[in-house]
């Protein structure tokens, strides 16, 4: 499209009848990664096979790993006749006689469009089943990848969590949002032990998508949390969400026990959210961070220095999930960048937060107007075709789902004070080549 | 719509070796709960169709349908117009749409996509939660053709029918049914073909198609790799349907048979001798005396040229031994190519393979060769026994090949070169060589310090 830049406006409301090339992904799909996120977890997407095929490759390409995933296969028969009893629990009979050595602690059920439109009480059928069984409700004509892992969590608080009055002093809940990959969080729950806390993440992709090679793999779910552990989630101390999307799950933890502390950040990118975040760990513990993370703070704020030239000339968009493009946003800004635009791939109330020039829920259509006058766009990978065929050489860094063009996705870093660092030198380093060569 | 008597049709296909030696009704295997692995019947006529460059897929359905399958098949295209295979259009319905019904939706998105792009066909794809609540996907289409004056195609293959291959079918159906006869092509000449079932992924195609060229076959239509759709509606004025691997599209040239009197061959351009055989197969039934004279002339030419660049890797290949465990009539497609190399193939998988397949399989690897039902249990003691010195599988089996400490070489459809006709013999030799000197199987499969020895 050759005509000026369309301004559109941040609305809950879709500004189009479709999408063109979509950077939007579904709530089952958000659903299906938290599961894996849990320990001996078996995840069961209810869904024609497709829904579970489509999905099962996207992550087995974005990690570069066996995925564990299950579907229910519901055919045209069953799609009219069956309430989802037969299919669901055919299934886990299937599954569990086909590989006998697999001893699934939990069955993670979630639906789909079209189980959603037909209607299934999969709550119900829970009744039947004899392993630990978890439902959550995830069309995917409703909110995104995002909101499904954070539906994901909230129903595995809700359905499994034990309600208690006491807590334990040092215990943490971390409730990571989806955009959080595994070495990351790994690295969040060091810094917070770093402090003293016996710390939990829900989910907790940090064993489970992180690259590790073994045996036996893809099977299960292979996450850091049991549900022993989210039985007593309730004994939590203090909850942290991080990412706006994630607090419906610290309110139903919060229902299990009023006594829990809950602190919020909308993410942990960037010098100034990260000094909150610190501040609140020491208020608990009353105790100074370790030298090294003191040594990390230094760094950062090296890095912000070395790359402001840099950063602070540039023009950026930023395409990805809400709580993902706020974190980036604000670090981005921080160092002087000026953020054209960032697109985001559903509503989220964190939006009206970003202080970006144009912020709203668009596809990689309505990017396309915006990435002409960037110097930097940082999306998936979806973004670099479109940037290929443009006139001005744009540079793009490969952040959020689906990213087929890097390996080693699991292990990037950019939270905290340490992986803010990396990041900003890795704009900056990719600034420096795209401005080189124009 | 779609209705139960097609879906039958399709699933008892009589030209398909499936389901020669079925019972009445039984038919291809219906998905079972929690074991069905495979993509459904949206995916299979996706699959099918998305190659039409010049065509707009458009998927009327929630966002999991397409959100996650776009642009991610090498399926390429010399199209010099706008690209359409690399963009995603969906509908991305929500609730209203689903209380409301999507047609309002689906009607608008048809007008924004011939006000901005302006292609040449739209093709409509019912999904499962679009042909539930029963959008009249059928009527819009018609009223938007009429409207915009191009074929707008509705593809009805929701994925709860069946798996991939049924939607194929129903691809070609669509195809079939809204397409082919509805337009007739500049000229024709008597060596015309319609390539079915290539998709052109990693440039397939382009391997054999100047071989085609020197000999002079034209391909009329393809469907669908680097194909075009003003072609597909001249298809029933070829000579000629050649089936390559995929079977799903049996059904589509049985009826372009009985319909349009075109016969057809089913082949594959895997390895050398599949590749001759390949266009052996077309030429004799093309049924030119000339033609036949001199495609043997130009295979020839290119055996010998390909057996002189092949003669470094033979030396390097001597007395290796592989292990395949891949599907359908790659069982024996890739075997083949293997053999053209000098490795002995010592087992491979026919779990997904039809009756004809394993036929040829046991053909290609003699009686000694092991056919393994149960590959994911097998392989390893196939490797074992046999002594192999490379498994070629999908990705979920690399554990086992680094537990036998032996090369790996994946050979999903994530494929970024093509192993197709004589030049992709090449890369498959390239890629072996280097699977064969990666030190980094025996490396990786090293003890660690803290482990016993």
């Amino acid at each position: 499209m050759m005509e000026a830049q369309k301004n559109i406006e941040l609305s809950r409301h879709e500004h189009k009848p479709l999408q063109v090339n979509p950077i939007k992904h579904s709530q089952p799909m958000g659903a299906a990664l938290a599961f894996m996120g849990i320990r001996n977890c078996l995840p069961l997407m209810h869904a024609s096979q497709g829904c579970a095929s489509y999905t099962k490759v996207f992550f087995t390409r974005h990690f570069n790993e066996p995925i564990a995933m299950y579907n229910t296969s519901v055919s045209d028969i069953t799609a009219v006749l069956d309430g989802g009893d037969y299919s669901v629990l055919m299934s886990i009979e299937n599954i569990t006689q086909k590989n006998s050595s697999m001893k699934p602690e939990l069955i993670g059920l979630h639906t789909t469009g079209l189980t959603e439109t037909k209607g299934d009480d999969v709550r119900s059928i829970g009744t039947h089943v004899e392993i630990p069984y978890c439902y959550v409700n995830t069309p995917d004509f409703e909110g995104g990848m995002e909101s499904g892992w954070a539906l994901t969590a909230k129903a595995l608080i809700q359905q499994h969590t034990v309600a208690v009055e006491d807590v334990k002093p040092n215990k943490l809940l971390l409730l990571p949002h989806v955009s959080i990959q595994p070495a990351e969080i790994e690295k969040v729950k060091e810094c917070c032990e770093s402090f003293g806390f016996h710390t939990l993440a829900l989910p907790d992709l940090s064993t489970s998508l992180d690259g590790c090679l073994s045996d036996g793999q893809g099977k299960l779910g292979t996450g850091a949390i049991g549900i022993e552990d989210i039985r007593e989630l309730a004994s939590c101390s203090t909850v942290i969400t991080l990412g706006s999307s994630m607090k419906i799950a610290a309110e139903a933890l919060l229902k299990k026990n009023p006594n829990i502390t809950h602190l919020h950040f909308d993410h942990l990118m960037g010098l100034s959210m990260n000094d909150n975040f610190v501040a609140s760990l020491m208020k608990i513990r009353q105790i100074d961070p370790t030298p090294l993370l003191k040594r990390w703070r230094g760094r950062l704020q090296d890095a912000m220095l070395d790359s402001h030239f840099l950063i602070g000339s540039s023009t950026f968009v930023i395409t990805g999930e809400p709580d993902m493009c706020a974190g980036i946003c604000e670090t981005l800004q921080s160092a002087g960048g000026t953020v054209n635009a960032v697109i985001a791939t559903v509503y989220s109330p964190v939006l009206k937060t970003i202080k970006a020039k144009n912020v709203f829920v668009g596809d990689l259509e309505d990017a396309q107007e915006y990435f002409k006058d960037a110097d930097l766009v940082i999306g998936n990978f979806h973004a670099e075709r479109i940037l290929h065929s443009q006139k001005k050489h744009t540079g793009l860094i490969l952040r959020g789902f689906p990213n087929y063009e890097e390996l080693g996705n699991q292990l990037k870093n950019d939270q905290l004070y340490e992986g803010s660092t990396y990041f900003l030198f890795e704009v900056a380093n990719k600034l420096r080549e795209v401005k080189h060569y124009t | 719509m779609v209705n139960r008597a097609k879906i039958k049709e399709l699933m008892n296909e009589s030209a398909c070796s499936h389901n020669k030696d079925k019972k009445k009704g039984e038919g291809c295997d219906k998905p079972k709960p929690g074991l069905a692995a495979g993509g459904c019947a949206f995916d299979g006529a996706q699959i099918s169709l998305f190659p039409y460059a010049d065509a707009i897929h458009l998927v009327h359905g929630p966002q999991t349908c397409l959100g996650a399958s776009w642009e991610t098949r090498e399926t390429l295209t010399s199209y010099e117009g706008r690209d359409h295979t690399v963009m995603g259009f969906t509908t991305g319905i929500t609730t209203n749409d689903v209380i409301f019904g999507g047609d309002k939706r689906l009607a608008d998105s048809i007008d924004y996509i011939m006000q901005n792009y302006k292609p040449e066909a739209v093709f409509v794809y019912s999904t499962c939660v679009t042909a539930l609540v029963g959008d009249d996907i059928d009527m819009t289409c018609k009223l938007a053709s009429e409207k915009h004056g191009i074929p707008v195609v509705p593809v009805h293959a929701p994925g709860f029918v069946g798996g991939k291959n049924l939607g194929s079918r129903l691809a070609g159906e669509a195809v079939l049914e809204n397409l082919i006869g509805t337009k007739e092509p500049e000229f024709t000449t008597p060596y015309d073909i319609n390539l079915i079932g290539d998709y052109n992924v990693t440039g397939d195609m382009w391997q054999y198609l100047p071989i085609f060229e020197k000999i002079g076959i034209r391909v009329l239509s393809s469907l669908s790799g680097d194909g075009r759709v003003g072609d597909i509606r001249c298809a029933h004025r070829a000579k000629l349907n050649v089936i390559v691997c995929a079977k799903s599209l049996i059904t589509l040239c049985r009826k372009m048979q009985e319909n349009y009197g075109i016969p057809w061959v089913s082949v594959s351009f895997y390895g050398k001798r599949d590749t001759t055989f390949a266009i052996m197969e077309i030429v004799k039934a093309l049924g030119d005396e000339a033609l036949i004279k001199k495609a043997k002339e130009v295979i020839a030419q290119e055996e010998a040229k390909l057996e002189e660049a092949l003669q470094e890797y033979k030396a390097l290949f001597a007395g290796k031994k592989a292990v395949l465990n891949t599907g359908g009539n790659k069982a024996w497609s890739i075997a083949s190519g293997l053999q053209d190399l000098g490795i002995e193939v010592v087992a491979t998988s026919i779990r997904k393979s039809t009756e004809d397949d394993i036929a040829k399989a046991r053909e290609y690897l003699g009686e000694n060769g092991l056919l393994m039902k149960a590959p994911a249990s097998e392989q390893a003691k196939a490797i074992d026994e046999r002594g192999a010195h490379i498994l070629l599988a999908g990705g979920r089996s690399l554990y086992t090949a680094i537990k036998k400490k032996i090369s790996f070489i994946d050979v999903n459809q994530e494929k970024k070169v093509s192993y197709g006709g004589y030049g992709g013999l090449l890369n498959l030799a390239e890629d072996l060589k280097h699977a064969f000197n990666n030190p980094v199987f025996a490396n990786v499969s090293k003890k660690a310090p803290w482990e016993a020895e």
